[in-house]
C-alpha cells in the first residue's frame, strides 16, 4: 500500500512547454470554432442566436471565426513542418506513427473489456486511442482549413482553379460543417470522457496542464514507455502482444 | 250619455280634416278650372314656325302632384286669363321652351349660389329642363336625397385657377359600384337636398384630395394602413401627385378589386407605366395579361395596397424571401406549375439566407445580400427553365460580381440550384453527404460503445 501511495506522488515528466502551449491554443481556438461555427450551423436554434446576437451580429461572428481558423491554420502548419522535421531528421522518434500493434491493441483492450483476459493491453508512449484523436485533430484540421478557405474566399477558387468544377464549393461547405460536427462530438464524447469522466483520471487529467504524469498511471497506461525511460522491468502479465514492439529507440519524451 | 256624445264629436271632427285635408290636396280655383275645361283634352297642339308642333294637353293629375298647384295659371302664363286668350307665334319648341321659362324668374330668382355656379355650365338650359313645367316638385320628392336631380346633368364647378369641373353623375355606374345602397350624403357628408355648402377648391387636384378624405369614414382600417405607406407619406411632403383613394379605386364608379386582377394592376399603370411594361413581360405579367392566370401575383400582391413602403429600404429588400415565399412555398401553388417549393428553405440555408435572417434579428442591415429578385429579376422575372434558362444564366455573374467583384465566368456555377443535392446533379456534394452520414453515427456509436464497456469493466474490477 505505502509503495503504491508513494507511487501516485511520484511524477515523469510528460510534455515539453512548447507541447502545453499548443494544446492549450489548439484547445482555444477549437472551442472559438465550434462556438461561432456549430452557432452558424444550427442558425435557427434559439441558443445560436443568442449567442450571434450577444457577438455582435452575423459578420462578426464570422469574422471571428475566420480569424480563429487562421489561427488554427497556423498551429496545423506548424506542428506537421516541426513534427515532420523532427522525425525526418531523427530528433523524435515516431511515437505517434500508427503501427500493427495499435490495431491489436484493440483487440486486446477489446478482449480485456469482456473479460477474456485478464490484463489490458501494454502501451507505449501513446495508446491507441491518443493516437485516434491525435491523427484525428491533425487530419481533420488540415480537412476544416482548407474547406474553410474555400468557402472564405470562393471567387479565388475558381480564378486559381478554373478546371474546378462549381459544386467544389457547396462540397466545401458540406464537408466543412459535417467534420465540424464530427470533430465537435469526437471531442465532447471521447477526449472529454477520456480527460475528464474516465474513472481512471476523473476529477482531470492535469498531466498536458503539468507537463508531468503520476508513475503509478505511467506504469498502469503506459508501461513500454516506463520500462524504456527506467530501466526497470516491471512485473507483466503474460501478454500476447508482447514482444512485437521492440523498444522503439532513442527513448526522447520530448514527442509530438 | 255624455261619454257617447264625446266619441261622436271626436269622430265628425276627424272626419273633417280628413275631408279637409283631401280637399286641400288639388283645387284648380277658379281661373284654372276654366283653362282645364279646354286644355285637359287631349289632341289640341300648336304648331310653330318650323312646323314641329305641341300638344297643348295639360294632365290635371300631374298638375294636381306639382308644387305648383295652388297657383292660378296666369302667374307663369302671364297674359293669358279666362278673358284673354292672345295668339302667340314662336320660332320652334325649343325657343317656345326658352320664352316660357323666363316665367320662373318672376319668383325665383338667382343672383348666387348654387344655380348661378351651375347654369354656368349649363348655358343653354333653362329652369324647366330640369325641374319640369305642369309637374314641377319639391327636388326632395323627385329623386331619392334629391342630387342626381340636378347631378344627372353636366353641371359644373369652377375651381380657383379658373378650371371646370363636371359634377354629373353615371347614374348607371353608380348602381352597378359597390357603393349602390350608400346614400351621397354618406360620401358627400353635409349636403343634402337642403343643405349645399358652396366650397371653393384650389384646382381639380386639391379637389380630389379633399373629395378622397371622406373613405375614411368607414374604411378608417384602410386609412390607418395608408398613414404607414410611401403615397400618403409622399403627400404629407408635398407632392400632390401622390394617389389618394379615389385615384386608384374610383369614385362613383368603384368597384371591388379582388376580382379582376388585371385591373388592378392597371391601376398602377396610370403612374408606374414603364415598370407595368416591365412587368407584363415578365412570367407573371404574360400569364396575367394574356391567360387571365389569377394565380400570379401584381403589383399589390409585393408592394401591398395601402401600406406599401419604399421598395429601395433595406427593410423591403430583407422581405423579399418571405415575400416571393407566399406563393414560391405553397405546395398546393407551385404543383400546378411543376414548381419546387424547396426555393425557400435552401435559399435560407445557404450563407445568403442566413445573412439576411440574422440582418433582420439585428435590426441593423449591413450591406446589400442577394435575395431572391437579385438573380431572378424584379418587375422582368423570368423563367428559369426554357428558352430563358440562358438568359438568366448570363446575367447571373454579373449580379455576383456586384458583390464578389472578382467573380470568374464559372462562379454562378457554384450555386447549384434551389434542389437538394442529388447524385444527378451534385454528386461530389451527394458523395460527401452520404459518406458522413454514415461515418458519423457509425463513430459516434463506436466511441460510445467503448466508452461503456470501460466503464464497465472498470466497475467489475473494483
Amino acid at each position: 500500500m505505502r509503495g503504491k501511495e508513494r507511487l501516485k506522488h511520484e511524477y515523469i515528466t510528460r510534455f515539453s512547454r512548447w507541447r502545453i502551449i499548443e494544446h492549450q491554443a489548439n484547445a482555444i481556438a477549437f472551442i472559438v470554432l465550434v462556438i461561432t461555427g456549430l452557432s452558424q450551423k444550427f442558425h435557427d436554434s434559439s441558443l445560436a442566436e443568442w449567442i450571434i446576437i450577444n457577438i455582435g451580429g452575423i459578420d462578426k461572428a464570422r469574422l471571428i471565426h475566420r480569424y480563429t481558423g487562421l489561427v488554427l491554420l497556423v498551429l496545423t502548419l506548424q506542428h506537421i513542418v516541426i513534427a515532420s522535421f523532427g522525425v525526418i531528421f531523427r530528433r523524435w522518434a515516431p511515437t505517434m506513427v500508427i503501427n500493427k500493434k495499435d490495431f491489436t491493441d484493440v483487440i486486446d483492450n477489446l478482449k480485456y473489456y469482456f473479460g477474456m483476459t485478464e490484463w489490458p493491453a501494454r502501451c507505449d508512449r501513446f495508446d491507441y486511442k491518443q493516437k485516434f484523436e491525435y491523427w484525428g485533430v491533425v487530419i481533420g484540421g488540415v480537412l476544416m482549413v482548407l474547406t474553410g478557405l474555400i468557402l472564405w474566399f470562393p471567387t479565388l477558387v475558381f480564378r486559381w482553379m478554373p478546371f474546378l468544377p462549381g459544386q467544389i464549393i457547396p462540397a466545401a461547405k458540406a464537408t466543412h460543417t459535417n467534420e465540424a460536427m464530427l470533430a465537435f462530438l469526437v471531442i465532447v464524447i471521447w477526449h472529454i470522457y477520456n480527460s475528464v469522466f474516465s474513472p481512471e483520471v476523473f476529477p482531470l487529467d492535469t498531466s498536458i496542464f503539468t507537463g508531468k504524469i503520476s508513475k503509478e498511471r505511467m506504469i498502469h497506461e503506459h508501461p513500454i514507455e516506463y520500462e524504456r525511460l527506467t530501466g526497470v522491468s516491471l512485473e507483466k502479465p503474460h501478454h500476447p502482444a508482447e514482444g512485437d514492439e521492440e523498444g522503439t529507440g532513442e527513448g526522447s519524451q520530448d514527442i509530438v | 250619455m255624455p261619454n257617447r256624445m264625446l266619441i261622436a264629436v271626436v269622430a265628425l271632427a276627424a272626419l273633417a280634416m280628413v275631408q279637409t285635408a283631401s280637399g286641400a290636396s288639388y283645387q284648380p280655383g277658379e281661373e284654372g278650372a276654366i283653362c282645364l275645361g279646354c286644355h285637359a283634352e287631349k289632341g289640341m297642339t300648336t304648331t310653330f314656325r318650323n312646323g314641329e308642333t305641341l300638344s297643348l294637353y295639360v294632365n290635371d293629375k300631374e298638375l294636381a302632384g306639382s308644387v305648383h298647384k295652388n297657383l292660378p295659371c296666369s302667374v307663369c302664363h302671364s297674359g293669358f286669363s279666362p278673358d284673354q286668350h292672345p295668339k302667340r307665334q314662336y320660332k320652334s319648341k325649343r325657343n317656345f321652351t326658352v320664352v316660357k321659362a323666363e316665367a320662373c324668374k318672376q319668383c325665383h330668382t338667382f343672383k348666387k349660389g348654387i344655380h348661378v355656379q351651375m347654369l354656368g355650365g349649363l348655358k343653354d338650359g333653362v329652369c324647366v329642363d330640369c325641374h319640369g313645367g305642369h309637374s314641377v316638385q319639391s327636388m326632395k320628392e323627385t329623386s331619392g336625397d334629391g342630387c342626381t336631380g340636378c347631378h344627372r346633368y353636366p353641371v359644373t364647378m369652377t375651381f380657383k385657377d379658373g378650371t371646370k369641373h363636371r359634377l354629373e353623375v353615371d347614374e348607371n355606374g353608380l348602381k352597378a359600384s359597390v357603393h349602390k345602397k350608400l346614400r351621397c350624403a354618406d360620401c358627400h357628408f353635409g349636403f343634402s337636398a337642403k343643405e349645399h355648402p358652396e366650397r371653393v377648391f384650389k384646382d381639380r387636384r386639391n379637389f380630389r384630395i379633399v373629395a378622397a378624405e371622406t373613405c375614411r369614414r368607414c374604411h378608417f382600417d384602410k386609412y390607418t394602413k395608408t398613414l404607414e405607406g410611401i403615397h400618403f407619406n409622399l403627400l404629407l411632403s408635398g407632392n400632390l401627385k401622390a394617389p389618394v383613394c379615389i385615384d386608384c379605386h374610383g369614385s362613383h364608379t368603384i368597384s371591388s378589386g379582388r376580382h379582376e386582377k388585371v385591373r388592378s394592376a392597371q391601376r398602377c399603370e396610370a403612374c408606374h407605366g414603364e415598370i407595368y411594361r416591365t412587368y407584363s413581360t415578365s412570367v407573371h405579367g404574360k400569364a396575367l395579361i394574356s391567360s387571365h392566370n389569377q394565380d400570379v401575383p401584381v403589383c399589390s400582391d409585393c408592394h401591398r395596397a395601402h401600406d406599401l413602403s419604399d421598395p429601395h429600404v433595406a427593410d423591403f429588400r430583407n422581405n423579399i424571401p418571405q415575400m416571393c415565399s407566399n406563393c414560391h412555398a405553397n405546395e398546393d401553388l407551385m404543383k400546378r406549375y411543376g414548381l419546387s417549393t424547396a426555393v425557400l428553405r435552401s435559399y435560407l440555408e445557404d450563407f445568403h439566407g442566413v445573412t439576411i435572417t440574422y440582418y433582420k434579428k439585428q435590426k441593423n442591415s449591413v450591406r446589400h445580400i442577394a435575395v431572391c429578385t437579385d438573380c431572378h429579376g424584379i418587375h422582368d422575372i423570368t423563367r428559369t427553365k426554357g428558352p430563358d434558362a440562358s438568359v438568366v444564366k448570363a446575367n447571373l455573374v454579373k449580379r455576383c460580381r456586384k458583390c464578389h467583384a472578382d467573380a470568374a465566368d464559372n462562379f454562378p456555377e457554384s450555386w447549384i440550384s434551389h434542389y437538394e443535392p442529388d447524385f444527378k446533379r451534385a454528386p461530389l456534394v451527394y458523395a460527401v453527404n452520404l459518406i458522413y452520414s454514415v461515418f458519423i453515427p457509425f463513430m459516434i456509436v463506436g466511441l460510445v460503445l467503448q466508452i461503456i464497456l470501460h466503464i464497465w469493466r472498470y466497475a467489475v474490477n473494483r
